[in-house]
Order: structure tokens, then sequence, then C-alpha cells
């Protein structure tokens, strides 16, 4: 009896952890990612944040440039912006999730 | 490691370009923007990515979003017959725990009940017994206390006649018989048989 | 110096030509063009074929196109919620069809459409089109609150505005030069490294040390390719999870 009654709870365990793996319970506590599989996406991001939003950046203000005929002043000011966005970009790439 | 081998790459491709550039070749390829295939190319792209997009949204996935749907079904249903099949297993093992109790507790109190039955027999036979032995005991009781107050009688009319006899023969004198009596009855109770 | 022009060629692998003979000339098909065909049709056949058995206990081929399926739309649902399920076939072909790019251009004699920035630029701009337009119709004109963060000081809005209209179109450049660049970077270094095996074993200077000396390159490239392995894998999973970023964005808004 008791033997039979230390089998069953085995098989419950297995059971519930089946039903678990297939979603027909709810998990188990939160999931965590990986910290490496963060830590390489940003050094990844890093350079190409800040040189992508240069690149528009130049390529608005050398525009309006032409169209306002005010070169080489709103280009200036504008590479001076996609700084800050590169920054702004690279900020919210590193920023704590809250 | 990434970035470091994709420094050195673009100072490769870099230096390369440079080089191609001073001996008056072309630079990227990809950066030859008056080239007509450059455009061509997007414009197939376009073409394929789409198509691509309706054949795999309307016709692939969703043969394979069925497999899986399909499989998670068996699956969840295999669970749960499992789960089921327990909870018969585990009220079956209940069940006749508890059959064998109650069969347990059924001959307990029958044979509680043979005994005590048993038990008032006895007893009532035990007390019938009593009754009549009583019953005899003081039927004999009464046929003595009968005899022995006849006796006693006999043994005061005995004794009185006599002591009148006794008297009449010592003295001459018929006796007086209630003195006698008297005397008998005094004489009986002293010796606590009046 | 012809023979060393020719020897450090690493830019001549990007050049476009025409495929498919004169047909394919007459419509300007490329055979960068020829792999995509060749790269959906690899995917379509993955799919099609994975789900064909049917098998509760998946075979190998089944078991690839269920991971693809499976991996594609937990991102989709995790990065973007419910609503990502609506999603899912664009980011999954999207996926798919840079990852497979990715690997078909590793091997000899192919093209790697991933390495042309117009091909990438174009991906990067469909996407953030599409992100702008699902904005736009869950959030309408509310949608351009994205640009003035809630709580900032109104006097720098002149300021915070524009950073952040740049910040918003630096997406797709951001999404293609990272793609192309990494591409670029290894088939550049691929080429690079083959050269120098073949100038080392054909160098008269060297003679038979260079035949030894070229197996040095040789194991380089072979490290390179299981490297390059990875970041084909890499920067398609980078495409497709910050596809899923900026969409997560447009339906959430901040």
């Amino acid at each position: 009896m008791d033997e039979n009654k230390g089998g069953g709870g085995s098989f419950e365990d297995r059971l519930e952890t089946a039903r678990r793996k297939q979603g027909l319970l709810p998990a188990e506590g939160p999931k965590k990612s990986g910290p490496l599989d963060k830590s390489l996406g940003i050094g990844l991001r890093v350079g190409v944040e800040l040189v992508s939003a240069l690149v528009v950046a130049v390529a608005i203000g050398w525009w309006l440039d032409g169209w306002l005929h005010t070169r080489p002043f709103l280009l200036i000011l504008f590479v001076l912006l996609g700084g800050a966005a590169g920054i702004a970009n690279i900020w919210r790439l590193v920023k704590p999730k809250d | 490691m990434r970035p470091i081998g994709l420094l050195t790459a673009a100072a490769l491709s870099f230096l390369t370009s440079v080089a191609l550039a001073a001996e008056g070749k072309e630079g990227m390829p990809q950066l030859d923007f008056k080239n007509v295939l450059l455009k061509s190319q997007i414009v197939w792209l376009v073409i394929i990515f789409v198509v691509l997009y309706i054949l795999l949204s309307r016709w692939a996935l969703p043969k394979v979003g069925a497999v899986l749907e399909k499989r998670a079904a068996t699956i969840a249903g295999d669970l749960d017959a499992a789960r089921q099949a327990k909870g018969a297993a585990d009220a079956a093992v209940a069940e006749l725990t508890a059959k064998t109790r109650e069969a347990h507790a059924g001959a307990q109190a029958e044979i509680a009940g043979a005994v005590d039955a048993a038990k008032a027999a006895a007893a009532a036979q035990t007390a019938t017994l009593t009754a009549r032995l009583d019953a005899q005991l003081a039927e004999a009781e009464g046929r003595i206390n009968a005899a022995r107050a006849a006796a006693m009688g006999a043994l005061r009319q005995v004794a009185s006649d006599t002591a009148g006899v006794v008297v009449s023969r010592l003295t001459g004198v018929a006796a007086n018989a209630a003195a006698v009596d008297a005397a008998v009855g005094s004489a009986l109770s002293a010796r606590g048989l009046g | 110096m012809a023979a060393e022009a020719h020897a450090i060629d690493a830019l001549g692998q990007f050049k476009l030509t025409t495929a498919l003979g004169p047909i394919g000339a007459s419509v300007n098909f490329t055979q960068s063009n020829l792999m995509m065909v060749i790269s959906g049709l690899l995917i379509l056949g993955l799919m099609v074929l994975g789900a064909r058995p049917q098998a509760v206990v998946p075979g190998r081929l089944q078991a690839l196109a269920e991971m693809a399926y499976e991996g594609i739309r937990k991102m989709c649902i995790e990065q973007i919620g419910e609503e990502g399920k609506a999603f899912f076939p664009f980011v999954f072909t999207l996926f798919m069809f840079v990852l497979i790019g990715n690997l078909l251009g590793l091997l000899p004699f192919s093209f790697t459409y991933t390495s042309h920035i117009a091909v990438t630029l174009t991906l990067a701009l469909t996407v953030i089109v599409l992100v702008t337009i699902v904005a736009l119709k869950i959030h309408g004109l509310h949608f351009f609150s994205y640009f003035f963060p809630p709580g900032a000081p109104v006097l720098l809005a002149p300021i915070i505005v524009p950073v952040e209209i740049i910040s918003y179109l630096s997406r797709p450049v951001s999404l293609s030069i990272r793609l192309f660049a990494n591409m670029v970077a290894g088939h550049v270094m691929f080429e690079v490294f083959a050269s120098f095996i073949l100038m080392m074993a054909a160098s008269h200077a060297l003679g038979s040390f260079g035949v030894v000396g070229a197996v040095g390159p040789m194991a380089l490239n072979v490290a390179l390719m299981g490297f390059e392995l990875l970041v084909a894998f890499l920067q398609a999973y980078v495409f497709a999870i910050l596809t899923c970023i900026y969409l997560h964005d447009a339906v959430h808004l901040h």
C-alpha cells in the first residue's frame, strides 16, 4: 500500500511535468533571458546605431541646405542633432528596462 | 571579438577599394548606383519577396501550424487520458480500502452482537435458575419454620402436662393449670425457645 | 602589378551580372535575384516537405521546419505580445529570407544578396514602412506623440523632436547597415585569405615553402567559415528581433 502510494507520487510528478511542458499548466517561475545574449547584441549595435543616426542627419541636412540654399549651416546643425540622436539610440539600447 | 573582426575587414575592404580606385577601377559594386542591374535587382527583390510572403503565409505556414496544433492536441489528449486513468485508479483503490474497512467493521459488529446475545441468554438462564432455587429455598424454610413452630407448640404442651403431673405427684394436689402454663412459658422464653 | 591587382580583387565577388542567359538578360534578372528565387524555393520546400509527414514524433526535416516555425512564433509573441501573432508570417518570411541568403552566400560560386546595401535597405524600409502604417492604424495621429516623450520640458521641443525623428529614421539605416557590413566583412576576409593561399602557393620566391605557408591562411579560412556560419544566423536573428521590437513600439507606443 505504501509502496503503491510512493510510486503514484512520482508518476504524478512526471505527469505534471509533462503537462507543464506542453503548456497545459502555467510555467513555474519567470523565465530569465541570458545575459550573454544581451551584452553581445548591445556590443554589435552601439557603433551601427551611432553611424546610422549620423548618416540620416547628414542626408537631411544636405537636402535641406540644397532646398533652402543655406549650405553648410543646416548640415552642421543636423550633424550635431544626429550625434544626439545616435546617443539617444544607444541610451535606449542600454537603459535598464523597468 | 566581432567588432575587431569587423574593423579589420572594414579596414581591409577600405584599403582594397582605395587601391582599386587609385588604379582607376570602380569601388564597391554595391555602391555603384548608376548600374541598371542594381535597380532591377531591387525590383525583382520586391517581386520575389512579396510572392514568397504570400506563399508562406497562405500555404506553407498554415500546414506546419496545423501539424503542430494536431500534435499539441494529441499530446494534451494523451496526458489528459493518463490523468483521468490515474484518477480512476486512485478512486478504485480508495473504494477498495473503504469496502475492506466496511466489511471488517461489519464482521466485528456481528461478532460483538453474537457475544452479547449469548451473554444475555446465559444471564436470563441464570436468573430463572436463581429464581427457582430461591423459591424452593423459601418454601423449604417455610416448611422448616412451620415444623419448628409445631414442634415448639407440642413441646410446650408436653412440658405443661409433664410439669402438671410432676407437681401433682410431688404435692398430691392437682396443679393449677394456669400457673404451670405460665411457669413453663417463662422458662421456655428464658431459654429462648418461647 | 596586374597580378597584384588580380590577387586582391576582394570586391569583384559583389559585382552584379545577369543570370539565366538571354531571357534573364532581357529583363535584367541578376544572379542575385536567382539566389533569392533559390532561397525562396528552399524555404517553401523546407516548410511544405517538413509538414508533409504530419508525424507526432517528427523526423529531421520536420523537426527543422517546426523549430523555425515555433522559434519565430515564440519570438513574435514574446517581443510584441499577443498582437505579434498577426505579424508572424511577415517576420518569418523576413528571417528565413535573410538567413538562407546569408547561408547560401557561404557556398562556393554562389552570390550573397544580403551583401548588397540596396537589398538590405529595401528590406529594412519595408519593415519601417510596415511599422509606421501599423502605428498610424492603431494610434492614429496620436502616433506623432512618439516624437515628443511625455513629461519632457516644452522648451526643449525644438531639439527633442528633430532628434527623435532622426532616431526614428535611423532605424532602417542601422538595420540595413548592420546586415550589409557583417556580410561584406566576412566575404572580403574570405577573399583576402583565399588570395593569400593562392599567392603563397604560386609564389616563385617562396618555392615549395609557399605551399607549406599557404596552410596558414587556409586554416584561417576554415575557422572563418565556422565563424561566418554563426554570423549568418546571428544577423538574421538580429534583423528579425529588431523588426519585432519596432513592431512592439508601433503596437504599444513607448
